[in-house]
């Protein structure tokens, strides 16, 4: 028995024994799909880019998501990938955060879910995020985007993205990162927010995502007090309450 | 007139390997951390989940240029500074 176990194994070559030659990779809970945008991608007469290019780029024909159409014309498809070696072929042949032009956006969104608050999976949901101040953050920015992507393909904000066996979606469908001359961004975007009527745990289940967000990818204490000028604390808001404006938002601060 | 979708290359390892199946039987170099297994006791058709400490071990590793990847300049992503200078 050991021998065919030794045999198994020595027929699994993974980039850490082999990295030319490996016969296996590891495949992400979900595939995924980068998207990005700047003031040079919009209203340029660019290449066609595989967002039109590819018809598997869903776009159901819904008045919600038809209005995002305009939206989505100025963001570019970067590519989809669905495993981890695949991810990190990526990272290593892009720009990091810090030396994006301002103005611009990084979506990582799971593939055939639109970063648009429109699609289907976000139209419920809502985003965590915080803002930091640009001239304090230039150095940070580039480890908190990657290890909120991390967190992403790696699937662990959702402490439980599988109990409730009748729905096997994490709550998670996307993180983005912004540069604006003043600040970063960073966000992660839910299928789900809690509503102010229903107490089912999903509250407690964003605040869990908050939380982990804040602590082990930020790298901030869990009592920490982030807000100042250009600064904000990790807040979550849903896509309806950011449409109001204001008035009847009501966040959730961890 | 129809080359564009043809690969010039050969398929690169990443093409050809196949997805693991069963997280739990790959053994990696010594040295080499597993992911976390209580992250994937119940996992199934392949939707494993990763700790951070097993995804960044791949980041040296993993260099090679996704075939897919679009020329960035097509697409307006470029560092900050030739953007600049471009225009």
């Amino acid at each position: 028995q050991e021998v065919d176990m030794q045999a198994q194994a020595e027929g699994i070559r993974t980039v850490f024994s082999d990295p030319t030659n490996f016969n296996v990779k590891h495949p992400l809970y979900s595939p995924w799909t980068l998207w990005f945008d700047s003031p040079a991608t919009k209203g340029r007469n660019l290449p066609q880019t595989p967002i039109s290019a590819f018809p598997q780029t869903p776009l159901p024909q819904t008045p919600g998501v038809a209005a995002a159409q305009g939206w989505m014309e100025d963001i570019k498809r970067v590519i989809s990938f669905d495993s981890v070696e695949e991810f990190w072929g990526l990272y290593n042949n892009i720009i990091p955060p810090s030396q994006l032009p301002q103005k611009a956006n990084y979506y990582l969104f799971k593939e055939g879910i639109i970063p648009a608050w429109e699609d289907e999976a976000n139209k419920n949901g809502g985003k965590w995020s915080i803002q930091l101040p640009k001239d304090k953050n230039r150095a940070n920015v580039d480890k908190m985007w990657l290890y909120t992507m991390l967190a992403a393909i790696g699937e662990t904000f959702d402490p439980s993205p599988t109990t409730n066996g009748s729905n096997a979606d994490s709550l998670i469908t996307g993180v983005i990162v912004s540069t604006r001359p003043q600040f970063y961004r960073l966000s992660i975007w839910t299928r789900l927010a809690p509503s102010a009527t229903e107490e089912d745990g999903l509250r407690e289940r964003i605040e869990g995502v908050g939380r982990h967000f804040k602590t082990s990818v930020l790298g901030y204490a869990d009592a920490a007090k982030l807000a100042g000028p250009l600064a904000t604390e990790v807040e979550f808001l849903s896509h309806k309450d950011s449409e109001k404006k204001g008035k009847a938002a009501k966040k959730i601060i961890i | 007139s129809n080359t564009k979708g043809i690969p010039a290359a050969l398929p690169s390892a990443l093409a050809t390997a196949r997805i693991i199946d069963d997280i739990g039987s790959v053994q990696y170099p010594e040295g080499i951390l597993s992911p976390k297994p209580e992250l994937n006791t119940n996992a199934k058709d392949g939707k494993f989940r990763y700790d951070r400490d097993f995804l960044l071990q791949f980041m040296a590793i993993c260099k090679d240029k996704p075939d897919m990847l679009p020329p960035l300049d097509a697409i307006g992503l470029e560092p900050n500074d030739q953007s600049n200078l471009a225009i």
